[in-house]
């Protein structure tokens, strides 16, 4: 199992570095000796509201990977404010639990995020930011996220 | 809160080299990709491929069957999968073997779904998960919608737990209405 951990993480490491995605640089040296530990940059896309921007996501992996999702969280000072990231970095994305596939990557989820970035209308946190960044675990995965569909709000 | 959709996580296409020689090597890169389990991103071993045309190594998809037993998708499409959704290939010199005879299924955890879900199913609708609570006469009750609009384009599976509520409201819905039948009958 663990072995099937490292190999594709192994795999999509090389592939990040060699192709990385237009707003995605990874520096390989940023990653801890077991790869369990993934610092990503992803940039604001051009005419949108994080233009130029730089933020920092961090990727946890358990053993379990790729049949359970990475921990996924904003980390550093720059945090972006967006509806739907609270101020501690966790992020309320669907596919970072109950939509998460063996099928999707590291690559997907930071293409993921940008276009989520990129459609927002709007920088405000999420209405309930004060009450969930007081109240919730450090793990996110822990959080019962309640997702609905981002064309209504 | 709110999820953004998930983006395609079919991120296959690549852009052709404009030398020659990339050139070439992308085409080797995508001919090797083609035959890639779609889990461990390794050549497929013991391959079997879905009834929607997704190639995985059966150790792979078995493993993923495992982790979410309520909820079997194609990791790829979505599409309902199964032990017996699946076709194995057999390339040339390779032992006849069915893969999904290797890996011996659990001994536990199969289960069906009971074709008939109860009267109240249709009452409420699929995605609906009531619950109930005594205390207030007659008895208040919360109905919940569950995840239509969620994802957008597919309607979530729903998990255990879920599952697991549902069915004990359903029973417990069932004791209080015989309860209330007996209290009017006195
Ligand atoms: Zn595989
Ligand atoms: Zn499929």
């Amino acid at each position: 199992m663990s072995n099937t951990m490292e190999k594709r993480l192994q795999k999509e490491l090389m592939k990040l570095v060699s192709e990385p995605p237009a707003g995605v640089t990874f520096d390989s040296e940023s990653a801890d000796s077991k790869l369990t530990l993934w610092k990503v940059k992803v940039v604001g896309a051009k005419d949108t509201l994080y233009d130029g921007e730089s933020f920092i996501l961090q990727f946890k992996f358990t053993p379990k990977y790729p049949f359970e999702s990475p921990q996924v969280i904003f980390i550093g000072p720059n945090i972006p404010v967006h509806p739907h990231i609270y101020s501690n970095g966790h992020i309320c994305l669907s596919i970072l639990t109950d939509d998460w596939s063996p099928a999707l990557s590291v690559q997907a989820v930071c293409l993921s995020i940008v276009s989520m970035l990129s459609s927002c209308k709007k920088k405000v946190r999420p209405p309930d930011n004060v009450v969930y960044v007081s109240t919730c675990s450090k793990n996110p995965k822990k959080t019962n996220w309640y997702y609905h569909d981002d064309s209504q709000s | 809160m709110a999820s953004a959709s998930s983006a395609s996580h079919n991120n296959s296409s690549n852009n052709a080299g404009t030398n020659s020689n990339t050139e070439s090597n992308e085409n080797e890169d995508s001919a090797q990709a083609n035959f890639e389990c779609n889990i461990c991103l390794d050549t497929a071993k013991d391959a079997v491929v879905s009834f929607c045309g997704h190639l995985f190594c059966w150790p792979c998809l078995h493993t993923w069957l495992e982790t979410r037993p309520n909820n079997k998708v194609c990791p790829v499409c979505k599409a309902a999968i199964s032990r017996d959704k699946v076709i194995p290939l057999y390339g040339r010199g390779c032992a006849n073997q069915d893969p999904r005879e290797k890996t011996p299924p659990r001994p536990s955890g199969i289960r069906s779904e009971p074709e008939n879900q109860g009267p109240f199913q249709n009452f409420w609708g699929d995605n609906f998960q009531v619950s109930f609570g005594i205390g207030a006469f007659p008895f208040g009750y919360f109905s919940t919608n569950f995840g239509t609009n969620h994802g957008a384009d597919q309607q979530r599976p729903q998990t255990e737990q879920e599952q697991n509520e549902r069915f004990l409201s359903e029973v417990f819905f069932m004791v209080v209405l015989i309860s209330f039948f007996f209290l009017m009958l006195a």
